[in-house]
């Protein structure tokens, strides 16, 4: 393909585009500046919150070639458990201690990926010092709305290891097929654990946060209502994708990602612990996930009930990932912005008005249209390389 | 001779033997017979409801199968298939009140031509007044459902086509994804002049889809139709392609043909099965069809054995089983008693555990997880005996069947993919513990390749051995006699134990 197409192509669309803003402005004094910001800024946000649920699918296919159907479903938990952190601290001894043990781990297996190993003076005593101030942190004090996000994070990371551990380790060499059956099932256990764990109906989700707080945008003299979620969860994602960009290009540890992904059978007879680099995959996507759970909610200050909060969400994000071409970390950021945007902006270019019905209802299956378009084009995706099966 | 000859759905027996098992059959089926009209003497129970249910649901595993099973494609959009049948089978047999309370909601989103879209207009069209009096709903019923089935077939051909580009858990992605796509935008504008948005179509006649003799006769006629293609030559591509399909295509089979193929056939069932489905439930809406129906399937499939017909209708049978009467699990107990359950539970795992292992010759035989278990039980039993003050209150058990069914699901896939019989298939012989007195499938191809005397020079002598007039000794063939190697036999006793030493 040449260089300049993908450019081409793009300057086509915006061309394209604003020739149809500048139309539609002419048909109504409804669809002025403000009404595209307002969903531009939709789009900027809902793009964000699928990159950080595609980076988790994009790494773990990168490396073991399964669509984790659970990774959904992480991400419910992930929204859930900051919820319930930032709602029923402080806990009781019993519940505190059991929730200090999960996210000590997870503490220990995250200073892990710096240190190397988990039997390190450092490691370990990030885990027994990080186990007793969450004990008292977690009895004490009703969490503000960044320490239930973190608490959250670290909590679902261990969720991740823990699928990982049960349901996919023991099927390492299993044909593809039964791999992507039982991540299906997990993902349904998921689901209907969260039915029964959690709550059965849709809650309210409205921390008491300085990222909640509105402001008003000026948008060519017309005033757009918005919130500072606007500028946090681009940021928030922007951080969460350079660090993960940065861990995997230059430590140990995401040389070893970068060699398993290519391929798992040479890494491993050169020294590379797959299964550990298969677990840090799971444990930092679903950190990822998690995050995206919190700002999810935030965004649009409800989470739906855990049966179907997941599923729709997932299969878009994962969506955006094999549009950005699956297993590239800037390709799923760049698939997540294309499904944010085809979601709420296609809606804003072709709404309704009185000759036309609008497109908005069918918004749902954008994603899913965009994703066979894409397979039956270009199975690779937009930046990745070519995957054609090998005989 | 046996040898001879494509063979067919059971001809692995004795051609003696073959009068005798068609005996067998016919007394099956009567036996079969007695028992439902026994059923029916007792009105619309609980059991005949969650028979019809089972037939219905086998109808739909029986047709995913061939897609997951015979053709070897993970399809993940059954739902959606069965979707299409059932909004078309509702709209076609809907009854005039039904109409007219619609036409005269507020809410609906039909016109009067949509409403009069009905097997009975259509028979009036042609002029066969006779087939629109109440007697002959069941001719109706008859039309929708295979209308209802086209339709899906039609859609299964859409589906079809991304198959010939993909493979793999890509294709399977898409396969979810035109279900959900079927799904989302059955309620949208685009549709909703005929599926009545989410309102759907309340008040169906029931007569069909609860009655044991409907269900079950489909059920037969779709296990007749899918046994007979499974042992065609169509059959016997698909499964080729299943192996490989490289080397499918290289031996001539047209890939693109068979799969699309295989996708229209199933559609075409599941489009059926939608429509006794709708019957069953006695109305359509759109959340009758969710993703958890397909997920239900799989866990049929994977649990009786992918590919195997039987094996599927056993799977059928637990999973209808768990969903009619798995309701106790769903009940409010107390804490303490959800407490015993969970240790109870945990003691039959443990129990399971070592009798997997001992199976399995995996040593050591008590391996540690077993003892977290066990202590895990007792620990449960401890704490609901003394009973402290936290475990005060109740407990709804919400969503435990579908619980249930996917640790199921989990743990076949991983202590055993293959599933309850694998691909074997029912048999009379199996049944009464017959060996088979022809070869199997890899003796016959490792005595073509051995008794061929410009591949094998060496063994052409062999003929002589398995000659084909001389009976043979069950089991025995070219192969067996040269002791070929390195090869073992599927089939032989002796090798699951030389495998794990």
């Amino acid at each position: 393909m040449k260089r300049w197409l993908p450019w081409a192509i793009l300057a086509g669309l915006i061309v394209l585009i604003v020739w149809r803003m500048l139309y539609l402005g002419t048909v109504s004094e409804r669809f002025n500046g403000a009404f595209f910001a307002r969903a531009a800024i939709d789009s900027i946000k809902l793009g964000s919150l699928y990159a950080l649920i595609a980076l988790g699918y994009t790494m773990v296919y990168g490396i073991i070639r399964l669509i984790n159907f659970a990774h959904g479903e992480v991400f419910m938990v992930g929204a859930f458990a900051t919820y319930f952190l930032f709602t029923l601290t402080p806990y009781s001894l019993v519940g505190g201690a059991a929730l200090a043990i999960v996210m000590a781990y997870a503490l220990m297996r995250v200073t892990e990926l710096f240190r190397g190993r988990l039997r390190d003076p450092v490691v370990l005593g990030v885990g027994g010092g990080g186990f007793l101030l969450l004990v008292w942190a977690l009895t004490t004090f009703t969490w503000p709305f960044w320490a239930a996000l973190v608490g959250s994070m670290l909590a679902t990371g261990v969720l991740g290891l823990t699928i990982d551990r049960v349901a996919y380790v023991p099927l390492r060499t299993a044909p593809r097929n039964s791999l992507l059956i039982t991540a299906i099932a997990v993902s349904f256990l998921l689901q209907n654990l969260g039915l029964l764990v959690f709550t059965n109906r849709q809650t309210p989700f409205r921390p008491d946060t300085v990222l909640n707080d509105p402001f008003t945008l000026d948008v060519m003299g017309q005033p757009v209502l918005t919130n500072n979620l606007l500028v946090a969860i681009p940021v928030i994602t922007l951080v969460l994708v350079l660090a993960l960009t940065s861990f995997v290009n230059r430590s140990r540890l995401g040389k070893a990602m970068r060699a398993s992904a290519q391929d798992a059978e040479v890494a491993q007879m050169m020294g590379v612990s797959v299964n550990k680099v298969i677990a840090t995959t799971f444990l930092l996507g679903s950190i990822l996930a998690a995050a995206g759970g919190a700002m999810w909610g935030l965004n649009f200050g409800s989470l739906n009930q855990p049966a179907i909060m997941g599923i729709l969400p997932g299969i878009k994000a994962f969506a955006a990932a094999v549009i950005g071409g699956i297993g590239s970390l800037p390709g799923a950021v760049i698939g997540a912005m294309i499904i944010g945007f085809s979601e709420n902006f296609l809606s804003a270019l072709f709404p309704r008005t009185p000759t036309f019905l609008g497109v908005t209802e069918f918004k749902d299956t954008f994603a899913f249209v965009l994703l066979i378009i894409v397979l039956l084009i270009r199975p690779s995706g937009i930046v990745g390389e070519d995957l054609s099966e090998k005989v | 001779m046996a040898r001879a000859g494509t063979p067919t759905a059971f001809d692995d027996v004795d051609p003696k033997r073959r009068v005798r098992n068609v005996a067998l059959t016919l007394v099956a089926i009567g036996v079969g017979v007695l028992v439902l009209m026994f059923l029916e003497s007792l009105g619309s129970s609980k059991l005949s409801q969650s028979l019809a249910l089972f037939a219905i649901w086998g109808v739909a595993t029986v047709s995913l199968n061939l897609i997951n099973g015979t053709l070897g494609i993970l399809s993940l959009g059954h739902h959606g298939f069965m979707l299409i049948g059932g909004y078309t089978t509702g709209l076609l047999i809907l009854d005039e009140a039904a109409r007219a309370r619609i036409l005269t909601s507020a809410r609906s989103t039909m016109t009067e031509e949509s409403l009069a879209i009905s097997v009975t207009n259509m028979l009036r069209g042609i002029g066969l007044d006779a087939l629109t009096t109440p007697d002959t709903l069941w001719v109706r019923f008859l039309i929708a459902i295979f209308l209802g089935g086209l339709m899906a077939a039609f859609a299964g051909l859409l589906v079809g086509i991304p198959s010939l580009r993909l493979r793999g858990d890509y294709l399977a992605i898409v396969t979810f994804g035109f279900g959900e796509i079927i799904r989302l935008s059955a309620s949208t504008r685009l549709f909703a002049e005929y599926t009545n948005g989410a309102l759907g179509f309340p008040g169906l006649t029931s007569e069909f889809g609860k009655s044991v003799w409907w269900t079950f006769g489909i059920l037969a006629f779709t296990v007749f139709v899918m046994s007979k293609l499974k042992f065609s030559s169509y059959g016997r591509a698909m499964q080729a392609i299943r192996e490989d399909e490289v080397a499918a295509q290289a031996m001539g089979i047209n890939l693109a043909y068979n799969k699309v193929l295989g996708f229209v056939i199933s559609a075409f069932f599941a489009g059926v099965a939608g429509g006794l489905w709708v019957s069953w439930l006695g109305g359509v809406r759109l959340d009758f069809f969710l993703f958890q129906l397909t997920f239900f399937f799989l866990v049929a499939i994977s649990a009786g054995g992918t590919g195997s017909i039987t094996g599927v209708l056993l799977g059928t049978a637990l999973v209808v089983f768990v969903r009619q009467y798995g309701d106790p699990l769903e009940q409010t107990y107390t804490l303490q008693q959800w407490l015993t359950y969970a240790g109870a539970t945990l003691v039959l795992m443990t129990g399971l555990a070592v009798l997997f292992r001992s199976l399995r010759r995996l040593r050591p035989r008590f391996h540690w997880s077993a003892g977290v278990l066990a202590g895990a039980a007792v620990l449960a039993f401890v704490v609901a005996a003394i009973d402290p003050a936290f475990l005060e209150g109740t407990f709804r058990g919400f969503g435990m069947r579908a619980i249930f069914l996917s640790v199921l699901l989990i743990a076949i896939m991983v202590f055993r993919p293959e599933g309850m019989i694998g691909r074997a298939e029912f048999s009379w012989s199996g049944l009464l513990g017959e060996r088979r007195s022809g070869p199997t499938d890899d003796e016959r191809t490792q005595d073509a390749w051995l008794t061929n005397p410009v591949l094998n020079p060496r063994g052409s002598d062999a003929d002589v051995a398995s000659g084909s007039d001389a009976p043979t000794a069950p089991g025995r063939s070219a192969a067996r006699e040269l002791d070929v190697g390195d090869e073992r036999h599927p089939r032989d006793d002796s090798t699951d134990d030389e495998r794990r030493g």
